[in-house]
């Protein structure tokens, strides 16, 4: 797929640069840019999913469009028939009942992307996937605005699709978005400070101004760096569990680093509800959170280091790169 | 938005490459029978640790000027081999200060500017681990500011007259020739009338006064020239040409995995210590998610050197970022372990030596400032 991926991303970015509704999203096919081609999708792969999420990252697209386009790979993925309609991820506590013929799960749900407005959604229960279309749904936000509600799934039929993390894959899609995010806040920072003049200059001829955007620039790098490699690593291999509790973790780190000094070289304007970069910083500052904190994956990821000792950290590594 | 925010690192992951495994297997065997040293202190920082026993094995093994042709001693492999080469010599401590310099820079510079005499003179001895080189830029009124450099080279019959005086030159007590910027042109300003010049480091005139660092370690010099003469064949490239060629040699010294994989013997002391506390098991996921991010963005940027490109503000954001990791680091563990650092256990040595030695990663090199004005340069900020 990856030889379409220049136009599929020009077509993404001028698409989301229009704020598309959920219809027009749909329209577009993206949200099945996962399903194989043989299922009624677009056969894309995980390179061309993070390079599309760090585009609607990049136009602060509120909309599950990451969320629904895992969600229908993993049914595809079962061979159960492709949803129609807005999905979403969850990942759930509670437990499955099998009753005749027919599964069904007693639990909840919280901080779930669009829960509401969701037609169906998969959930990740106990390193499972399941497919479930009934629930009760409580609005919550995220600091941006963007609904994560509250689900109790009372009885739900459910469809299990197989073995999948799916808070991984949510936090894989959360790290394309903080790429573009990121990416965008940089851009609204440089083009402010070339254009604001302050002590008879702009303020991009400042050092103290330049220094503190070069550290920006590198989060930036950083963080896209993070989105592609595990792209790369899930594309190359179905465990890239290391692979995405790094670059998640990296991202949220880049959004600390990152976020207050977008809105430092901004002054007061970046503080307003009007100027666009809170679009950004708001979302930024709320995906960090989610499909694991720092602290989640953190504890993770050295879980996994002390399990590789200190020479297998290196050969795993190693490992990996080399695949 | 603005263009340009698209190039800020437009670099894609580097695709794993062909053979890699042998290439690691190769290596690890070499150092299963030249085992680095067995204090976790000596292998921290080891790209500053000087062994020439262990650079002529490794010259012996083939695995020192790898990718320079088989004519002039190389080995003719491709770039990414040598990098695998050099990571895995890192992250296992090795001692690889003595071939370093000449290996990563002199070398090349000599095969894209040196004559035919003088790769022919130079490289097998290089490529061998036998014959080491140092860096001549800094001067006492030029460190930063590198065009500033005073120390001159006068045309005499059959060659050149050097006198002035370099500082900070790390392995100049145990090089054998230096690659030193000189003003070529009397009266020259900035960056015009610099040449690059190759001495040997036995030329009669050379004074070289060690200069013992904080951790009382003697790895950089002074190095006096005191009407040094050196034939005509010292010079390297073209006369003049000494600023844009050292550009490029700078280039070639930025974004290695030494940037990142200089201290991996502390991270790895820190994990086996297994000190069953959660603020140290996170500290640890934290690390080795940047250290991942680093080692990527690293390949990405060697990948696209090899190639022929200079990635000049990747290279840059490698270091910057690199030097960070590393200085927080030794930082981030202290705060959370009780160490003794006064030499008790591993951590606590790993952990002394670091702390003392890292504030120096940010100034070798080009220190921060100058990397970050690199990158505002590439986001057209200045
Ligand atoms: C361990 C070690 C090994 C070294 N080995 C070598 C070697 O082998 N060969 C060699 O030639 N050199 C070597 N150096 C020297 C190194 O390249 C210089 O230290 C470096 O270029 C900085 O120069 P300086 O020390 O004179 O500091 P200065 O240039 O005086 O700078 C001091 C501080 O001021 C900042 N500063 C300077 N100018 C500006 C500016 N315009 N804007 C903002 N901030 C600025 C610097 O970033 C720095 O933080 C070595 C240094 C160290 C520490």
């Amino acid at each position: 797929m990856s030889e379409m991926r220049p136009q599929l991303v020009a077509t993404a970015a001028a698409l989301f640069a229009g704020a598309p509704d959920w219809p027009a999203l749909a329209a577009s096919g993206l949200p099945l840019l996962l399903v194989p081609e043989a299922s009624g999708g677009f056969g894309g792969d995980w390179g061309d999913a993070a390079a599309v999420l760090r585009e609607a990252g990049r136009a602060a697209l509120a909309a599950p469009l990451g969320e629904t386009m895992v969600a229908s790979k993993l049914v595809a993925g079962a061979r159960a028939s492709v949803q129609q309609g807005q999905g979403t991820l969850a990942v759930a506590t509670g437990w499955l009942t099998a009753t005749q013929s027919v599964q069904r799960f007693n639990g909840s749900a919280r901080g779930v992307a669009w829960g509401a407005a969701a037609d169906w959604l998969v959930a990740g229960h106990h390193g499972r996937a399941l497919l479930i279309s009934t629930y009760a749904a409580t609005a919550g936000a995220n600091p941006a605005g963007e609904p994560r509600d509250s689900l109790v799934l009372d009885a739900a039929p459910t469809l299990v699709l197989g073995r999948a993390d799916v808070l991984e894959l949510g936090a894989f899609v959360r790290v394309a978005q903080i790429a573009g995010g990121l990416e965008a806040a940089l851009a609204l920072a440089v083009d402010h400070v070339n254009s604001r003049v302050q002590f008879g200059k702009p303020l991009a001829r400042q050092q103290a101004i330049q220094q503190q955007l070069a550290v920006l620039a590198g989060e930036v790098a950083a963080a896209g760096m993070a989105s592609a490699a595990a792209a790369r690593a899930l594309d190359a291999s179905r465990d890239a569990r290391f692979e995405i509790a790094a670059a998640k973790l990296r991202a949220n780190l880049a959004v600390a680093r990152g976020v207050g000094i977008a809105h430092q070289v901004h002054g007061a304007i970046g503080f307003t509800m009007d100027y666009p970069l809170q679009r950004l910083t708001r979302r930024l500052i709320g995906w960090r959170s989610e499909f694991g904190g720092d602290a989640f994956w953190a504890a993770r990821l050295g879980q996994r280091a002390l399990a590789l000792g200190g020479a297998g950290l290196w050969a795993e590594m190693a490992r990996q790169g080399d695949r | 938005m603005t263009a340009a925010m698209a190039s800020v690192f437009a670099l894609p992951p580097a695709d794993a490459v062909p053979g890699a495994a042998a290439v690691r297997a190769r290596v690890r065997d070499f150092l299963a029978a030249h085992p680095p040293p067995a204090d976790p202190a000596r292998r921290v920082n080891c790209w500053a640790v000087a062994d020439e026993a262990f650079s002529r094995a490794l010259g012996q093994a083939g695995l020192i000027g790898m990718v320079w042709p088989c004519a002039y001693g190389g080995h003719a492999r491709p770039a990414m081999e040598r990098y695998i080469v050099l990571e895995e010599l890192l992250a296992a401590g090795a001692p690889v200060a003595a071939h370093w310099i000449a290996d990563r820079q002199t070398g090349p510079l000599l095969l894209r500017y040196g004559s035919e005499a003088q790769r022919r003179r130079w490289l097998p001895g290089m490529a061998a681990g036998e014959i080491y080189a140092c860096i001549g830029l800094s001067e006492p009124g030029a460190g930063s500011d590198l065009a500033a450099v005073r120390s001159r080279a006068e045309r005499v019959p059959g060659g050149w007259r050097i006198n002035g005086q370099k500082l900070w030159t790390s392995g100049a007590h145990r090089s054998h020739v230096m690659l030193a910027l000189l003003r070529s042109e009397a009266g020259s300003e900035r960056q015009a009338g610099l040449s690059q010049f190759l001495i040997p480091m036995d030329t009669p005139g050379i004074t070289v006064r060690p200069v013992i660092d904080l951790s009382g370690a003697h790895d950089f010099n002074e190095v006096f020239f005191d009407d040094c003469l050196v034939a005509d064949d010292a010079l390297v490239g073209g006369e003049g040409e000494g600023w844009r060629q050292v550009t490029a040699e700078l280039a070639l010294e930025r974004s290695g995995p030494e940037r990142y994989l200089s201290s991996h013997a502390l991270l790895a002391t820190l994990i086996d210590a297994r000190l069953a506390d959660p603020a140290v098991t996170a500290l640890i996921g934290s690390l080795v998610a940047e250290l991942w991010t680093l080692r990527q963005l690293s390949w990405a940027t060697a990948a696209k050197l090899a190639g022929g490109d200079d990635p000049v503000v990747e290279a840059a954001m490698v270091k910057d970022l690199g030097n960070d990791f590393e200085q927080r680091l030794p930082q981030a563990v202290q705060a959370v372990v009780s160490a003794d650092l006064d030499g008790g256990d591993d951590l606590g040595r790993c952990l002394a030596q670091l702390l003392l030695v890292s504030p120096s990663f940010s100034l070798r090199g080009g220190t921060r400032e100058v990397m970050r004005g690199m990158i505002a340069r590439g986001l057209g900020l200045r």
